[in-house]
């Protein structure tokens, strides 16, 4: 029998059983496919969409909850304790928080698209007393860190950012109810920005420091730049809500500048790691990641351009969409069509009792399938949001809907190659 | 990767060097494709002239240090799985580089037949496979752990009984 179960770290337990990541990976799979199709039904509304409730609301939070936290809690679970060199101190609570965040997500959503107060709080609710079990395992997996200072620092932001966002998150549902707080929009404005460059941004620069690494076999990254961006991601946040706070746009646009750098040494960073890489052939995953890059520097190109003034057209949706879908759901769906093949092979075992080789694990067509598609709707998407044209959106969300099942239905063979081989 | 103690180093560096050679060899997979290539040719020959020294010499002799001296230490302090699972990966990739040294000489001398090439493909591209995949876990898990597990005087041990077995 293989000895998967036991690796990287054998009595330190380092590895989790395969279930645990593997149910929020999944579920991350099944938001994906909702999102493209809430987005779909909502395709009018997008070009236009500064905030609100309804349908584009819906679809943003079946983004980012869904698919990002899900994938990014699922993943830090599991690589965080390797990075750390520290066991999660106990399984079950991670097990929890699974069960409360995943059905929390569709009532929250069912609550932004119905406009209930209930299905808005009690989702909310939930959502965030399982983010919080999460923050609390991740909290003490990081105190107890002997290794990577740079990840665990990225993580310490991550989970401060992660505070922010429950909170505004929490204030805002209340607020449509209450009508409390006094500027709405600017305070979802700051919700979205710690959601995505904060808790998941810093997860995302954090972890790019080992993984890229380790996927393209490049030399180790000088730690000294991933400190830059981290202080200027942090310093770029504090800017912003210092900004959004004092209804200032001048602080907005130092804000913005100060993002824009830190997405550039990121980038540069990431660059580096791919010319020093000793592996020539990556993949189509790192089409995807290297994709997610450019958009992200496009992103923040798009997002100081708005913050300076500039006309752009459709501007806040297009910065919107070209983030989270151009930069952060390019670069998860690559990097966990690298992770969960790695992760299977841990836990099965191969013909003639040997170790499986990745490539049986992983089925390249689904793949192939989701990257047409991927690209192919975020063009389509964006197009539509330029020019106003509801149909180019709605046939890009149906070519997005189509890749996130070929995404699924990778996921599904995967798992079924792991369950009828699991030890 | 850096690291404190030299042992990890030391391994660092040799998987650096097998990384070369494998991409070498995958880069030689990838131009050639279905058709045999011709042995005369300069990177071919210097490719396969690697393969089949580097793979059998000293891809053996770093699995043998590594499970007579590393995973051994490693279970005394009670990681035990590692070893295991690193060690069943060494026994699918041994005998597979042996076959690929082999073919590869056998290749430098005569040449390539068409069912001996297919033969060397198949092989190799699981060579590569598997050896990109048990670098990455050794680099990922391995070298960190010895890095926190080696006292100095243990590292200087082993790092310079290596050194003087190359």
């Amino acid at each position: 029998m293989s000895m998967p179960g036991a690796f990287l770290g054998g009595a330190k337990n380092r590895l989790l059983p395969a279930s645990l990541p593997f149910r929020f990976f999944v579920a991350a799979a099944i938001f994906h496919i909702l999102a493209w199709l809430v987005l779909f039904a909502g395709a009018a509304d997008l070009s236009g969409f500064v905030g609100g409730s309804g349908a584009i609301l819906a679809a943003l939070h079946l983004l980012t909850l869904g698919v990002f936290a899900l994938t990014a809690i699922g993943a830090s679970y599991q690589l965080l304790p390797i990075a750390t060199r520290q066991p999660l101190s106990r399984t079950w609570p991670a097990r929890a928080s699974f069960w409360v965040i995943m059905p929390g997500i569709p009532v929250l959503v069912f609550g932004m698209i119905d406009g209930g107060a209930m299905a808005l709080t009690v989702g909310g609710v939930l959502v965030s007393l399982g983010l919080l079990v999460f923050a609390v395992l991740t909290a003490d997996n990081l105190r107890r860190a002997t290794s990577m200072p740079i990840v665990a620092a990225h993580g310490w932001g991550a989970l401060l950012a992660l505070l922010g966002v429950i909170v505004i998150g929490l204030a805002l549902i209340l607020d449509f109810d209450l009508g409390f707080l006094g500027d709405h929009q600017g305070m979802a404005l700051l919700h979205m920005g710690l959601a995505v460059f904060g808790f998941m941004g810093l997860l995302v620069l954090g972890f790019s420091q080992v993984l890229i690494p380790m996927f393209v076999l490049s030399r180790a990254l000088p730690p000294r730049y991933g400190w830059t961006h981290l202080g200027l991601t942090i310093a770029g946040l504090l800017a912003f809500g210092i900004g959004i706070a004092l209804g200032d746009q001048r602080v907005i646009t130092v804000a913005g500048v100060i993002g824009f750098l830190a997405g550039g040494v990121y980038v540069w960073l990431m660059r580096n790691a791919l010319k020093s890489s000793m592996r020539k052939r990556l993949g189509d995953s790192f089409v995807l990641i290297k994709a997610s890059w450019v958009f992200l520097l496009l992103g923040l190109l798009i997002g100081f351009g708005l913050v300076a003034g500039m006309d752009i057209p459709n501007g806040a949706a297009l910065f919107g969409f070209v983030v989270l879908v151009g930069w952060m759901l390019s670069f998860l769906m690559g990097i966990l069509q690298r992770i969960i093949p790695f992760l299977a092979s841990m836990h099965v075992e191969g013909k003639s009792g040997r170790p499986p080789l990745l490539s049986d694990l992983t089925p390249a067509m689904p793949l192939k399938i989701h990257l047409i598609c991927h690209f192919s709707a975020f063009a389509l998407c964006s197009i539509g949001i330029v020019l106003d044209i509801d149909l180019a959106v709605q046939i890009g969300a149906l070519v997005g809907f189509a890749g996130a099942v070929a995404f699924a239905t990778f996921v599904a063979i995967v798992i079924r190659k792991l369950t009828s081989t699991a030890d | 990767m850096s690291f404190m103690r030299r042992t990890p180093q030391l391994l660092h560096e040799d998987h650096q060097a097998t990384i070369v050679v494998i991409e070498a060899l995958d880069q030689l997979l990838a131009r050639a494709k279905r058709a045999a290539p011709d042995v005369r040719d300069p990177a071919v020959n210097k490719t396969l002239s690697q393969v089949a020294s580097a793979i059998r010499e000293e891809v053996s002799g770093h699995f043998a240090f590594e499970e007579d001296e590393l995973f051994t230490r490693l279970e005394d302090a009670g990681d035990v799985g590692i070893g295991m699972h690193l060690r069943e990966e060494h026994k699918a990739i041994l005998p597979l580089g042996e076959q690929v040294s082999t073919l590869a000489s056998g290749a430098l001398e005569t040449g390539f037949t068409d069912k001996g090439w297919t033969e060397f493909r198949v092989l190799a591209g699981e060579l590569i496979e598997r050896m990109f995949a048990h670098i990455q876990k050794e680099e990922m898990a391995l070298l960190p752990m010895l890095d926190d597990l080696l006292d100095p005087e243990t590292d200087m041990t082993l790092s310079t009984a290596y050194s003087d077995s190359h």
